[in-house]
């Protein structure tokens, strides 16, 4: 009984420490982990600015790692995308811009961060078409890279499908057009294997909603 | 137990050991408004906080000893201060300076009308100026829509606030165009050489531009080329006037496009009823080569040239013996080359250099005559920039001119070459984010003149809210004197001060602006009877609105401009101070386009309307004394997008004067006075048809 006793405080102990002394690598996993949970919860503008300044604040601290700009350019581009404010919107969407050039200075040649450029550029470009029209352009061409990296990336599908989708049918886009890629992103979902549990995974649920609006 | 008293204690003391340090605080601007959403961190941890919507925050650390407290928010300047952390509660009250916003941020702007993508008070996309009803995509045509400038149809180019059309002068990525216009005829516009869509950015300037400019005394058309093309496509583009092909190809850092146009006038003009009478419809051969090269990170090579060849012939009718009309031919040759290097040497400076050459040559027949005529124009530049401060610079530079004429009558030729040399410094000071002074001076020595000239420009602008702005301009330009005049005679430089004040508002889906000017003319050319000399003046004042909106009406997208303009002159061959032909009192035009979804079209209509212009009656002892009737034309487009063989392409449509307006621009009396003919438009209606397509490219972009 008392070498039990024994046991349980001392790995009591062990773990109250760990918690304090966590290696580098632990306390930064654990780190995005939390943030990742503060997306999964995130609904209005300010949630996701919350997140992104979360991962800012992470980005800051790990100047080699590219996730942490990564999350919280995904964090500004949501918080862009959830106002209709255009004035603000092009704000955030500039910061998101600043923030995933951070992730590529620091992973150059990185699927998910073209991926996500092209996003973002789409959607500069989408707040004044006919002004921004080379923007247009520039999101293909990031998300051409993304698939030139990795053919296996589903957000790429994603996020093309849904650039796609939003542009009107006389410019080349249209839901006809976009369900195939989407189809193929939902596909690529089903088989897809993040590198780790704090890689990008998000957007599966976004691809089978936008398919559904194809029909 | 007494081992579990003890690790209890020091699980305890640990904790004591781990004690956090809770920071909170409140976060304002420097004028005392609550910032939210910033970001607190201490720099170099995982620690901190997002304001609330009051600007408190609130976080605990476990960190201890001296750190810095980062905070940040957008539109704020980053800012830190240093906390020692005591295992105790701090409370901090932080105060945050603005960034400069350059959205928000004060502009040169007096007398410009900037066109562009994404460009700072940009009103008129390259797209804006190539679906503008009426233009068919020519930018001289689309520009003169904009307050500033009149409708000019009875001579090629711009006429802006009371100048003669060869007071506005072109200049392709900061290098003097001298031709930029196809071969004209006889009491007829014509249309500009160069593509709208060669151009990213296009900035009119009605008056009051920079010193990097010379020789332009009214108003400087200021064209920048595009970068690289994103992808290699084809272009083919088949018109009722015509055809074109062009080529380009993108290389990792660099592109090629090759290009090639036919264009005649004949199918259209058997259709459409000419006032002239051609034997020989305007036919057109052209090709261009284009090479953009970027060089490193920071550099930027481009080289384009282009070669045209224009054959036409027509009978003119004659006033003074109708069974004799007056027989006109021409045949143009025109060469342009243009070569610029820029390159950003580091953050602080930034070269630009250029070098264009122009040869326009013409000869042809005028009733029995024979005649040639050749302008040709080298020009060499070399601009330095230095950055400082937040967003001022100084530029300087020379700049190269070596133009002349060479023209001839029946084998007698006689000519003029000149070698203008200039100098320019320009600094645009930011004395606030709200506060911008240009201060600049050019220099030139004419060797043919053996004259300099000395102009200073200034401009101020202030920012009077988040959208709004008062500008102001004081600025002398010098001309030298017209081909013609100087072919005859040594003359003077020509000179204009222009004094302009501007207010304006402008937020991303609405522009308004209201500019007034005032324009003192000197040393205008003047024709003395058997004499020439530099005795001309006069003056211009005028009073400019302009109101665009994309918001009101959805997927419908206006702008309205109206110019109120009094000028006199007395100049070329006037006998006393008038208002010369080219100038309308009022001057207002209504653009729209819509684009409708459905069928995928886009259409659009401009409607513009011009007051009476002079005109001479010898019959009339006040010289310009008469007046025409006012001018009106309404002409629509229409674009639709579709695929053609799979390929993203544009049925185009443009018809000009859709209700047949009949306009006339002036009259031309006989000799005796007794007998008139109305100058009117080449044909009272025009249509033109086409099709461009794009191969390589799914989406619309090129």
């Amino acid at each position: 009984m008392k070498n039990l006793t024994k046991s349980i405080i001392l790995l009591l102990v062990l773990i109250s420490f760990s918690s304090y002394a966590q290696t580098g690598n632990e306390k930064f996993r654990t780190g995005v982990k939390k943030g990742l949970e503060m997306i999964s919860t995130a609904r209005s503008s300010e949630d996701f600015l919350k997140m992104s300044n979360y991962f800012e604040r992470i980005a800051q601290a790990e100047t080699k790692e590219w996730l942490p700009p990564y999350y919280a350019a995904y964090g500004n581009l949501f918080a862009g995308l959830s106002i209709s404010d255009k004035t603000l919107q092009d704000q955030y969407f500039d910061k998101a811009m600043v923030q995933i050039e951070q992730a590529d200075a620091r992973n150059a040649e990185n699927s998910e961060v073209n991926a996500l450029k092209g996003y973002i550029q789409f959607m500069k470009m989408s707040i004044d078409p006919q002004a921004r029209l080379s923007l247009m352009g520039a999101a293909a061409t990031s998300l051409g890279k993304a698939k030139a990296l990795n053919p296996e990336n589903p957000r790429i599908y994603l996020i093309t499908g849904q650039n796609t989708f939003y542009t009107p049918e006389a410019f080349g886009g249209g839901k006809a057009k976009a369900k195939p890629i989407l189809e193929n992103a939902v596909a690529k979902f089903a088989i897809f294997k993040p590198a780790s549990d704090i890689a990008p995974m998000w957007g599966a649920e976004r691809a089978k909603f936008l398919l559904t609006q194809c029909n | 137990m007494k081992f579990l008293q003890l690790t209890l204690l020091l699980l305890f003391n640990f904790a004591l050991v781990q004690a956090q340090t809770k920071i909170t605080g409140v976060l304002k601007s420097t004028k005392g408004t609550p910032i939210a959403n910033a970001n607190i961190l201490l720099k170099n941890t995982y620690d901190g906080t997002s304001t609330d919507s009051i600007g408190r925050f609130a976080f605990s650390t476990t960190e201890t000893g001296l750190k810095t407290l980062l905070f940040s928010a957008l539109n704020f300047e980053t800012d830190s201060v240093a906390v020692d952390l005591k295992n105790n509660g701090l409370t901090l009250n932080l105060i945050i300076k603005p960034s400069i916003n350059l959205l928000e941020t004060v502009s040169i702007s007096a007398g410009y009308f900037i066109a562009g993508e994404g460009k700072k008070g940009a009103v008129l996309t390259a797209l804006d100026i190539a679906t503008t009803a009426g233009s068919n995509a020519d930018v001289f045509a689309a520009l003169q829509t904009l307050p500033g400038a009149q409708t000019s149809f009875s001579e090629s180019g711009l006429f802006v606030r009371g100048g003669a059309a060869s007071e506005t002068k072109t200049y392709f990525d900061g290098m003097l165009l001298k031709s930029p216009f196809n071969p004209t005829v006889p009491d007829q516009a014509s249309r500009g050489r160069l593509s709208a869509f060669l151009f990213k950015g296009t900035s009119f300037s009605a008056g009051g531009y920079s010193a990097q400019y010379g020789q332009a005394l009214s108003s400087a058309l200021i064209l920048e080329s595009t970068d690289l093309p994103e992808k290699t496509t084809t272009g083919i583009s088949v018109l009722s006037v015509g055809a074109g092909v062009d080529q380009n190809i993108r290389f990792k850092n660099s592109a090629l496009t090759i290009g090639g146009s036919y264009y005649n006038l004949r199918p259209t003009f058997n259709l459409i009823k000419q006032q002239n009478n051609y034997i020989k419809a305007p036919e057109q051969l052209s090709g261009s080569i284009q090479y953009k090269h970027k060089i490193a990170e920071n550099g930027m090579f481009k080289f384009y040239a282009t070669y045209g060849k224009t054959e036409l012939a027509l009978y003119q009718d004659n006033i003074d013996q109708p069974m004799l009309p007056n027989y006109f031919s021409n045949s143009n040759k025109n060469i342009y080359i243009n070569s610029t290097y820029k390159e950003y040497l580091n953050t602080q400076w930034k070269l630009d250099a250029g070098f264009s050459y122009n040869k326009d040559s013409n000869n042809g027949l005028m009733s029995a005559d024979n005649y040639t005529r050749t302008d040709q124009l080298t020009n060499g530049k070399l601009t330095l920039t230095n950055y400082f401060g937040t967003l001022s610079n100084l530029k300087f530079g020379a700049e190269t001119f070596h133009t002349g004429r060479t023209e001839g009558l029946n084998n007698l030729e006689h000519g003029y070459t000149d070698q203008i040399s200039s100098g320019f410094a320009e600094s645009d000071l930011f004395l606030t984010n709200k506060l911008v002074l240009r201060v600049g001076v050019r220099a030139e020595y004419s060797s043919y003149l053996a004259k300099y000239n000395l102009a200073p420009r200034t401009s101020l602008g202030l920012k009077t809210g988040i959208n709004s702005q008062v500008s102001f301009a004081y600025g002398r330009f010098y001309q030298n004197p017209e081909d013609e005049y100087l072919i005859v005679k040594r003359l003077n430089f020509e000179l204009a001060d222009h004094y302009i004040l501007k207010y304006e508002i402008n937020t991303s889906d609405r522009n308004f602006r209201i500019e007034g000017y005032y324009k003192d003319y000197s040393h205008l050319t003047k024709e003395n009877p058997g004499s020439l000399d530099n005795s001309g003046n006069g003056y211009a004042k005028g009073l400019e609105l302009f109101w665009r909106d994309k918001k009101t009406i959805n997927n419908g997208d206006y702008y309205i401009s109206y110019s109120y303009l009094d000028t006199k002159r007395n100049f070329r061959d006037f006998p006393a101070i008038a208002t010369p032909s080219f100038a309308a009192r009022h001057t207002v035009s209504a653009v729209y386009k819509h684009f409708i979804e459905t069928i995928k079209t886009q259409v659009g209509a401009t409607y513009t309307f011009a007051s009476g212009r002079p005109y001479v009656n010898p019959n009339n002892s006040v010289y310009l004394g008469d007046r025409t009737k006012s001018f009106n034309n309404l002409s629509l487009t229409v674009s639709h997008l579709t695929h053609i063989f799979k390929q993203f392409t544009v049925l185009y449509l443009n018809a000009n004067n859709v209700t047949g307006f009949n306009n006339v621009y002036g009259y031309a009396y006989s000799r005796d006075g007794l007998s008139r003919r109305a100058i009117l438009p080449s044909s009272k209606r025009n249509l033109i048809v086409g099709i461009l397509m794009t191969i390589g490219d799914n989406t619309f972009v090129r």
